[in-house]
């Protein structure tokens, strides 16, 4: 019985924990004074369109050190696909003055300009958010 | 020549079918990737707003009515047509439309058109609420894009084949433009070969090259013409020279063989007149010592005739040798001792030959001995009268000018021409080179001495002229005499002209 017992145990560490649930996250400074977005301004943050908060304009940073997260980032945030993005990003800069997201290709380059700005705003995997004390989230946007 | 069109469409195509066969492959894939990706960003593009949008609508909505609102913009979405799939969800129930098609929903969203195979596009979005978030996936169907896609793809398709089709014709029409006036070129070329020199070429085509290549082989055309006219016309001309040095070799031995003839009778002649005259003498002493009336008497005057008659031969040759002892050259008019002849062998022709004699109006004095002109004209009559005695016919005698003389023996200068032409029965052209021989006749022996037309020639001859001759059996003859005309100098010093 303490056999059987023993062998079990040592199945239930050896056996593959289930992958914990993915997050993609809305995130900023942690000296930011932003504390909620909605998903509608979420949207016109990312299509370049001015919002305001405390009359500051937000800076948004888009995140393309990953594919699939870029893939999210289309199908969830902007909800386009990239070619109409492409479209909508380039009218809006060339007619109407607005912004393009300034994109990173490397986590800690975003990390970094994340960071030394209180206005910028991106987006992000959970797991890479959770051991960064200077980085907030603020919104829950797609979950695996 | 078929197979020149043959094998150059067969090529031209070869070469269309060759290259559409490289690039139609490629080409199709490509427009219908194209395609394919523009119907599936259209769609990923609208779920993905109208998802998001259904997404928005459920966060407005908060409050203990949260179930039956949900469930009103689920239904709403089905009802949009698109969605196939609709259900809100949280970690405890589930709320789905009622009126969407039962579909199995795999645990996994899509990302991509097409993904899993399962011709359902899912997608879902975390709703967030104040009390706990809520999860709505959306099921948007696939199929009507796939359609779409496919019947896009089929047009591309058909196309392409129109596209392959219209290639190959333009092919064809294009090798046919350009082979026809290559192959009528071609056809020309063999006519040329073939010895037909004089068609032109003229393909008439509007492709430069072709153009060119046809005056190219016009201009080698005209080059062959003029060149086989300039052979044709040296060969004519050689072979009129050659007729001529003929004619004159010919002319020339006849002259040699005359001349080697009259000499030898000159000889003879002189002989024989020597012989006649103690015979012509000693019979007129004969005859005036034997009485008169005798039979010696009149057999010496028989031998006495004989011995004129002797005589006369005997000049007759001497004239024709030239030997004879010409009278003084006097100028005189052609015309008078013409019609004198005239006058008198219209008193000896029978009146079945007509006797025609025409002349210039102008004077045409000939220096010379008239009477020998008289005598040349007598003996053509009468052969011209021997040779129509029996059929009757034409005797016709014109005078004119002539320019240059046949015969390039005699001097260049002006002449005056005497043809006495006859409608006899002609001669063949073996016995018109003997005609002028002594002694040569075709008349019976004992007709004639076969001396006259040698005569003509020596009296001819003696006055710096010429004699030709043209005849054709059954048609007639025409003798032509050119008598050199005298100069104003010799007309206005006969005296002089005489004495040279």
């Amino acid at each position: 019985m303490r056999r059987l017992l023993a062998i079990l145990l040592l199945l239930c560490l050896v056996a593959p924990a289930r992958p914990a649930s993915q997050e993609v996250v809305l995130v900023v400074s942690a000296d930011s004074p932003l504390q909620e977005l909605d998903s509608v301004s979420v949207r016109k943050l990312f299509l370049g369109l001015p919002v305001l908060i405390k009359g500051s304009p937000l800076r948004p940073l888009r995140n393309r050190s990953d594919p699939v997260l870029d893939e999210i980032f289309l199908q969830q945030i902007v909800a386009m696909s990239q070619p109409n993005y492409d479209r909508q990003i380039l009218i809006g800069v060339n007619r109407q003055g607005w912004l393009r997201p300034t994109e990173y290709g490397r986590s800690s380059d975003l990390v970094a300009a994340l960071q030394a700005d209180p206005y910028a705003v991106s987006f992000m995997w959970e797991r890479d958010v959770a051991h960064n004390p200077r980085i907030r989230i603020i919104r829950v946007l797609w979950s695996d | 020549m078929e197979r020149l069109v043959s094998s150059l469409s067969v090529r031209l195509i070869s070469v269309v079918l060759v290259i559409l066969a490289a690039l139609v492959p490629p080409l199709y894939l490509g427009v219908s990737a194209i395609v394919r990706d523009g119907y599936a960003e259209r769609f990923v593009n609208s779920l993905r707003a109208y998802s998001r949008l259904v997404a928005d609508e459920l966060e407005a909505i908060d409050g203990p009515d949260f179930e039956r609102r949900a469930l009103a913009v689920l239904d709403s979405a089905v009802l949009s047509g698109q969605v196939v799939f609709a259900e809100v969800r949280d970690d405890t129930h589930t709320l789905r439309s009622t009126i969407a098609t039962p579909v199995y929903a795999p645990p996994r969203d899509d990302f991509h058109f097409g993904d899993q195979g399962d011709q359902i596009y899912f997608i879902t979005h975390r709703v967030n609420r104040s009390d706990h978030p809520v999860f709505v996936r959306l099921g948007f169907d696939e199929v009507p894009t796939l359609e779409r896609t496919a019947v896009a793809q089929r047009r591309v398709l058909i196309a392409m084949a129109a596209f392959v089709a219209s290639s190959i014709a333009v092919a064809a029409w294009l090798s046919w433009v350009i082979a026809r006036p290559m192959v009528r070129l071609q056809r020309a070329a063999q006519r040329v070969a073939g010895g037909d020199t004089h068609t032109q070429l003229d393909v008439g085509s509007s492709i430069r090259e072709v153009q060119e290549l046809n005056y190219h082989l016009e201009h080698m055309r005209r080059e062959l013409v003029g060149a086989n006219e300039r052979l044709s016309l040296e060969i004519r001309e050689r072979e009129v020279s050659e007729q001529k040095r003929l004619d004159l070799e010919r002319r020339l031995l006849h002259r040699e063989r005359i001349a080697t003839i009259g000499t030898l009778a000159g000889g003879v002649a002189h002989e024989f007149n020597n012989i006649m005259t103690p015979v012509l003498l000693y019979s007129q002493l004969a005859l005036e010592d034997v009485p008169a009336g005798g039979e010696l008497a009149d057999y010496l005057k028989r031998v006495i005739a004989a011995a004129h008659r002797a005589r006369s031969l005997v000049m007759r040759i001497l004239t024709f040798s030239r030997e004879m002892d010409l009278q003084q050259p006097t100028v005189f008019l052609l015309r008078a001792p013409v019609e004198e002849a005239l006058a008198l062998l219209r008193e000896i022709v029978p009146a079945n030959i007509e006797i025609v004699f025409s002349a210039p109006l102008e004077a045409m004095p000939v220096l010379g001995d008239a009477s020998l002109v008289h005598q040349v004209v007598i003996n053509l009559g009468t052969n011209a009268y021997e040779a129509m005695r029996d059929a009757g016919g034409r005797l016709a005698v014109t005078l004119s000018v002539a320019d240059d003389p046949p015969d390039s023996h005699v001097e260049p200068g002006r002449y005056h021409l005497l043809e006495v032409s006859d409608t006899g029965h002609g001669m063949e052209p073996a016995v018109l080179s003997h005609i002028f021989e002594p002694f040569f006749t075709t008349r019976e022996v004992g007709e004639g001495t076969g001396l006259g037309l040698s005569v003509v020639h020596g009296i001819v001859t003696s006055m710096g002229g010429a004699i030709t001759v043209r005849s054709r059996p059954g048609y007639g003859t025409t003798f032509a005499v050119y008598l050199p005309a005298a100069s104003a100098a010799q007309r206005h010093e006969p005296a002089a002209a005489a004495s040279a």
